[in-house]
């Protein structure tokens, strides 16, 4: 595909994806992983497509789950950028991260022009209610809110996937190798902050130990993460039936 | 004041479902700072509400009724819509001092907190870690799995709490917040979530220093052969650790932590410490 339709392509599922179309479906549809899977079909390169959305996925994974909606950074802008990007400059994981770190920062304002702009559609609402207009209700809850997001999401991740890709490709080669070891280093560090957010998202900390021995069955045990799961799930269960008891099936 | 209505069945199993996916849809899409969901809930009682109240008048208060501030975790939420549908359709009976407002807005805080602890904090990252080793290879499943097994049980968990939501009543719903099920159910899912949060840290936070020390004889001291001595994973703990201290401590100032991660890893990268 040319670039300029790739670029396309990508505005369009930004607008779609942070749509929030559903709710748990479009929760999918931001996170890196998902939008590997469309990058790597336009692309043609589906395996470095969905390697880079893994390395990206682990920056972004603890990061939706923060409450009332706020979110701290946009996984979706990120990777609706770094990714493509990414691909077509034929760059190393580590180095298509670092790239979209900024980029997710700058999506959180992006969200919060919408959700200020979005108040206006329930003022309408408001006058609609007063008449009894159903359907004005439904266009208020469903189609304005889609078009202004399109004036607001699209623009951003077409233009600078379609003006990057040369900018991208001569800036790697000026770079010196701290900067891509600095790059490095951040995208170690910061699946940190994902992990974090969600322990504290959980807010129990007379629970934290449990954070240890899932931490330490890995590093000493060498155990995967499905078995961490596994293991977990078991454990979890086993305790609550010590602490509450059988009863708590039947206490409804 | 209303119309009353004559006939003891008018809501139909599936006017609730379809209630439930007009919230599961809009939830977050019309989302707004002032009043956050309430146009996606007061649009989700639409097919409820045109066929509880015939009179404009009485449709236009019960719209309205519904447009006040709304916000919840909308996975488990949809039990408060269960609850608020079979409440509208009392009401609609014999019209009287209504407590659907109060019921709705004193549930939608505590089911909120269930719903962030399980739904996201647990489940989410659970369900896309699990596929993460196929799109680490450069699979598509990796990402294709999440995408469907995500929303399959969220919605499961969405029509089976608006059905329940509907049949038992606000009592039931009251009685079981208090009772001692919810509170073993989100104990369960915080230990696999902080088991999973332990285990993903593990896996994929990676800090190690290159740090070597070369002594007057010749022989060298390498860094992280002492901290892999004392206790292997030493680093990324610390840093998943420190970043969760500072967020409980200072508050969720996301942004300034991110610039911090971007200036030290510069700094470690000139020094050549990490």
């Amino acid at each position: 595909m040319s670039i300029l339709l790739i670029s396309i392509s990508m505005g369009v599922y930004y607008w779609f994806s942070r749509l929030r179309f559903g709710y748990t479906f479009s929760s999918m549809l931001l996170q890196p992983v998902v939008i590997g899977v469309f990058v790597g079909i336009i692309t043609g390169n589906m395996v470095l497509s969905m390697q880079i959305g893994a390395g990206l996925q682990l920056v972004y994974l603890g990061v939706t789950s923060t409450p009332g909606g706020n979110v701290p950074s946009d996984p979706a802008l990120a990777g609706c950028i770094a990714i493509p990007l990414g691909v077509l400059a034929n760059m190393s994981p580590e180095v298509a991260i670092a790239l979209a770190i900024p980029f997710g920062v700058l999506g959180v304002f992006v969200d919060q022009l919408r959700r200020t702009i979005n108040a206006v559609f329930v003022h309408m609402a408001d006058r609609y209610a007063e008449d009894a207009n159903t359907a004005g209700i439904m266009k208020a809850a469903f189609l304005y809110p889609a078009l202004l997001g399109f004036l607001i999401r699209f623009p951003i991740v077409f233009a600078i996937n379609y003006l990057g890709e040369s900018v991208i490709q001569n800036l790697l080669m000026l770079l010196p190798q701290w900067v891509l070891h600095s790059f490095e280093i951040m995208g170690g560090i910061l699946p940190a902050l994902g992990f974090a957010i969600t322990i504290k998202v959980i807010g129990k900390k007379e629970l934290i130990p449990f954070f240890v021995v899932g931490y330490f069955a890995v590093i000493y045990l060498k155990i995967d993460v499905m078995a961490a799961a596994i293991f977990g799930t078991c454990l979890a269960l086993l305790l609550r039936v010590f602490m509450f008891g059988k009863d708590s099936e039947s206490n409804v | 004041m209303s119309e009353k209505i004559n006939d003891q069945e008018v809501i139909t199993k599936h006017d609730i479902t379809k209630s439930m996916l007009i919230y599961y849809m809009g939830a977050e899409l019309s989302n707004s700072y002032e009043r956050l969901q309430s146009l996606a809930f007061c649009a989700s009682m639409i097919p409820i509400l045109k066929k509880l109240y015939t009179t404009k008048k009485d449709l236009s208060e019960a719209l309205k009724r519904h447009l006040i501030f709304f916000n919840t975790e909308a996975t488990l939420g949809s039990v408060i819509q269960g609850i608020t549908i079979a409440m509208e359709e009392e009401y609609a009976k014999k019209p009287s001092d209504s407590a659907i407002t109060g019921i709705k807005t004193g549930l939608m805080g505590p089911i909120a907190g269930m719903g962030d602890a399980i739904i996201w904090a647990a489940l989410m990252p659970i369900v896309i870690a699990i596929f993460l080793p196929f799109a680490k290879q450069g699979s598509f499943l990796g990402g294709i799995l999440p995408l469907i097994v995500y929303p399959a049980v969220t919605i499961t968990i969405s029509y089976v709490l608006i059905h329940n939501g509907y049949n038992l009543g606000k009592k039931s719903i009251l009685s079981m917040l208090k009772g001692g099920k919810m509170k073993s159910i989100i104990f369960t899912a915080n230990v696999i979530g902080l088991i999973m949060m332990g285990a993903l840290s593990a896996s994929y936070v990676k800090i190690t220093t290159p740090f070597v020390l070369t002594m007057a004889e010749g022989t060298t001291i390498v860094f992280q052969d002492i901290l892999n001595m004392i206790v292997p994973g030493l680093l990324p703990l610390c840093a998943v650790y420190g970043i969760y201290w500072y967020l409980t401590e200072k508050g969720p100032y996301y942004s300034r932590i991110l610039l911090t991660v971007v200036i030290f890893s510069i700094i470690a990268s000139l020094l050549g410490i990490l």
